[in-house]
């Protein structure tokens, strides 16, 4: 029987993300919805010029938490349905795909419900991290969202957006 | 006293060139090592914004761990700085 969901890290050296591959894998004769995300890198942030970003990831615990993830949005919105989550490792250039999401299901809600609902889980709770490289020569490694709140407690709760946003832009290359 | 390695990521990993560092940890707790590294850090990379690890968690294989958790038996963690995927 054919696995209803997959996920997988792509070494962008070895090969990029084909959003073709996540519709195909998502498509299902029963299906008359698809929803795709496709997350590329963008040429500008935060008023800086980007010439590209490294993608770190924590791979074993990646995949795990992509298992879990793809669970819960299968419970949540399933059981007819398909998911797909591709993310890339590795140095890329702009308008290269850091990830793809996509999900099928018989009816349009559902698609897009679920291809929301992972994308969001993949960005706030996977070990994936990224530094922007600027077109002045420097590197700065971005800081989103702190996965903490499943085991500790900052020391000053509540000032976490403001003082990763300064730990940010206080290094340097 | 036991040996830990902890698998840097993100902004830790500019820390060493291996991308992990060890450490003698005084206790079995997640808690334990977070506290050995709080102060190993400032003492070893005087220019590394320390702090960062009060917003970092730690993780095995398979999980992020909470502070009360036991450490691993094999020794090894990693230390999750704030994700940024996508």
């Amino acid at each position: 029987m054919q696995r209803q969901d997959t996920w997988k890290i792509v070494e962008r050296e070895r090969d990029a993300i084909d959003p073709a591959e996540g519709i195909g894998f998502v498509s299902d004769p029963g299906f008359g919805g698809i929803d795709v995300f496709i997350g590329k890198v963008r040429d500008l942030n935060q008023g800086r010029a980007v010439l590209g970003i490294s993608y770190d990831l924590f791979d074993p615990l990646v995949l795990a938490e992509f298992e879990r993830l793809v669970a819960e949005v299968r419970a949540a919105h399933g059981p007819l349905l398909k998911l797909y989550v591709a993310h890339a490792k590795g140095r890329l250039a702009v308008g290269d795909v850091a990830v793809v999401v996509a999900a099928g299901s018989p009816h349009r809600d559902e698609a897009f419900k679920a291809c929301r609902a992972l994308i969001e889980a993949v960005k706030h709770r996977s070990p994936i991290w990224k530094q922007e490289h600027y077109e002045g020569g420097d590197s700065v490694w971005s800081e989103g969202c702190s996965l903490c709140e499943l085991g500790h407690e900052p020391a000053t709760p509540g000032a976490l957006t403001a003082d990763a946003a300064a730990a940010t832009a206080a290094r340097g290359p | 006293m036991r040996e830990m390695t902890v698998q840097l990521f993100g902004a830790f990993s500019e820390l060493d060139a291996a991308r992990e560092i060890r450490l003698q940890v005084s206790g079995d707790r997640v808690a334990d090592l977070r506290s050995a590294l709080r102060d190993l850090l400032p003492t070893r990379w005087p220019a590394f914004r320390a702090g960062l690890l009060e917003y970092s968690a730690f993780a095995d294989q398979q999980r992020v761990l909470r502070d009360q958790d036991a450490l691993p038996e094999d020794g090894r963690v990693a230390i999750l700085p704030p994700v940024s995927g996508g």
